[in-house]
């Protein structure tokens, strides 16, 4: 018995390439960061190529989380809803070879866009401010390419594990704004009823793990730790953190030794889980579904 | 060997019962017709079959394999058309099959294959999303084709076909019979399948009420038919009566100078010729037509389609164990 995960995943990575709607969504990432670094050039062009990596790494932690959701969030459902899942199932691929095959295609289409991005903003980076800090580059573009397999794997596992495309995109969107929108609001709310103040610059370890956790929170984290410089979270605020608290990392709030799941390398293990979990959850329900 | 053998198959959902204790066998190398109308839970049935649908309980084997657990050993070894597919819109014809190939690691040549299914060259080079109805119906045909299965499980072939497609997938069931593939396909329109079919089940509601070979269903048919006597005089319709009291007939219909009679026993015909003719009518001229397998799978799947064992026509038909046979009596409304 040979799986059939590869055979899936090149069609899939076929099938995506046709998708005009996917080459949009890398239009758009190639596009923001070229239209970043010549910005940039035009408006300072004492900036030097680390300090423009930084800026150009702020709407990427917006593009590349709604770009791999985009690509996502139908892939399996999405064939369950137009029946060619079950000419794709008649034939030797299981059920296996579809959610991982399908989860491998799509990250090669994310993991491909996130590339080409970089590529360019080397290429432009190396045109406009004359030298490019190869090490920063290399990191910010690995640490970038993670987060984008996150949320692909994040869309993959939710579109294995609904019934309806109209599910699949309520809960992919869902998570999206609880991550960006809601997330002060439900993690230093309820510290607020608690302790009644927000959350200090030294909050309470439970809630610095909670912090941890927020997978766009754990990229920038990354992101500050292989690149010189200063790049914030982007996300909905309420007020009831303390506001210099926003610009540290839950290792540097901790008063001392932080404990290894508030250590910054441990934000490369969140991703992780954020990829990991749903795509367990969403290949288990779909192991058990009627089609 | 059985090629598939179910054994009180049943799925539920909720309060609906879609397949109620199925036990139906299809033996190698035979062409089996699943015939039912819409709804009947023949669907149900194949995509327990093919491992989309979980059964509630019951069980059911395909070419020996456990249709569950062993779901893996079953897919490379046939060839199966579902029903309510779609194809892949933005990949060509011909890389559907090209991917059919590599997944069952098969030596087909793409070409002949979409030859075969009459798709042409120029087809086959196009993206599949401009493709008809019937053109994917074909393209998922030739599928179902690579690697020369050993059975072939095709849920309605016929539609979105015209009749000439029809004609050419009848001719591939029976080129692909005659290499030695089992073929199973489910149907609602019986003339598709019973000039291609060893044998055929008919299910409704879900339930089998009948497992027949064709010549089986056609001999418990008995003699009967429609009978069409045209009156030399008028009106037809004052002997209705006479020719209605005949027994054996079930049914007339008077139109004109023709009473048209449905016979279910063959002696029927004689008698209401000499009913008509005491009664003081005279029969011009007289026309019989063999009663279709239609009508009798009108009544068997008419909701009350209960069916006697009484002409269970022959032992074929000994591994159904619901209502084995259909009973011409029964061919009424």
């Amino acid at each position: 018995m040979s799986s059939h995960i590869g055979t899936v995943a090149r069609k899939e990575f076929e099938d995506a390439g046709r998708s005009k709607l996917l080459w949009a969504l890398i239009g758009l990432l190639v596009g923001f960061v070229a239209i970043g670094y010549v910005g940039i050039w035009f408006a300072d062009d004492e900036a030097t190529a680390a300090e423009v990596l930084t800026f150009v790494g702020l709407p990427l932690q917006i593009i590349i989380p709604i770009a791999a959701l985009i690509a996502g969030y139908m892939a399996v459902v999405g064939e369950r809803r137009s029946g060619s899942i079950k000419l794709l199932l008649g034939l030797p691929p299981n059920r296996t070879d579809v959610v991982f095959g399908k989860l491998l295609g799509r990250m090669a289409v994310i993991g491909t866009a996130v590339v080409l991005a970089f590529l360019v903003s080397l290429v432009l980076g190396a045109a406009l401010f004359g030298s490019v800090p190869f090490a920063d580059w290399f990191g910010f573009a690995a640490v970038s390419v993670l987060f984008g397999l996150t949320f692909t794997g994040l869309a993959v596992g939710v579109s294995a594990g609904v019934s309806t495309r109209g599910r699949a995109m309520a809960v992919v969107v869902g998570i999206y704004i609880l991550l960006v929108g809601l997330w002060e609001l439900v993690t230093a709310g309820p510290y607020y009823l608690i302790y009644d103040e927000g959350p200090p610059v030294e909050a309470e370890t439970w809630y610095l793990l909670v912090e941890q956790l927020n997978p766009i929170a754990a990229y920038t984290t990354l992101m500050n730790t292989v690149v010189e410089g200063q790049m914030d979270v982007i996300m909905f605020r309420f007020g009831l953190e303390d506001f210099e608290a926003m610009t540290m990392t839950p290792a540097e709030r901790y008063a001392g030794d932080a404990p290894f799941f508030l250590q910054d390398w441990f934000s490369a293990v969140v991703l992780l889980l954020w990829l990991l979990v749903p795509v367990a959850i969403g290949y288990y329900r779909f192991q058990n579904a009627d089609l | 060997m059985a090629a598939i053998e179910t054994s009180g198959l049943t799925k539920t959902y909720g309060e609906l019962t879609a397949v109620d204790g199925l036990n139906l066998t299809v033996r190698d190398g035979e062409v089996f017709g699943f015939l039912g109308p819409n709804g009947a839970g023949k669907s149900t049935t194949i995509n327990m079959l093919l491992d989309f649908t979980r059964p509630t309980a019951g069980s059911a084997t395909v070419l020996g394999y456990d249709a569950q657990a062993e779901a893996d050993e079953i897919s490379p070894r046939v060839g199966v058309l579902p029903e309510g597919f779609d194809i892949y819109p933005r990949l060509s014809g011909r890389r559907h099959v090209e991917f059919a190939i590599q997944t069952k690691d098969a030596a087909n040549d793409p070409d002949a294959i979409i030859e075969r299914v009459g798709l042409s060259a120029e087809d086959a080079a196009r993206p599949a999303g401009d493709y008809s109805k019937g053109m994917r119906q074909r393209l998922a045909t030739g599928m179902a084709l690579v690697g020369d299965p050993d059975l072939l499980i095709m849920d309605e072939p016929s539609s979105g076909l015209d009749p000439h497609g029809i004609r050419e997938m009848q001719d591939l069931v029976r080129s692909e019979a005659e290499r030695g593939t089992t073929v199973f396909f489910s149907s609602h329109i019986l003339e598709h399948v019973e000039t291609v079919c060893d044998r055929v089940g008919v299910l409704n509601e879900g339930e089998l009420v009948a497992v027949d070979t064709i010549e089986g269903l056609r001999e418990s048919v008995g003699g009967g038919g429609t009978m069409e006597l045209t009156l030399a005089d008028g009106d037809a319709g004052r002997f209705r009566e006479n020719a209605a009291a005949v027994a054996g007939i079930t049914e007339v219909v008077a139109t004109g100078r023709t009473l048209e009679c449905t016979v279910t026993d063959s002696a029927a015909k004689a008698g209401a010729v000499v009913a008509l003719d005491d009664a003081g009518a005279t029969v011009d001229d007289v026309r019989i037509e063999d009663v279709s397998l239609e009508t009798l799978f009108t009544a068997l799947t008419n909701g009350d389609g209960e069916v006697g064992a009484d002409t269970a026509g022959t032992a074929q038909s000994a591994d159904a164990t619901t209502g084995a046979a259909a009973a011409s009596s029964e061919v009424s409304e």
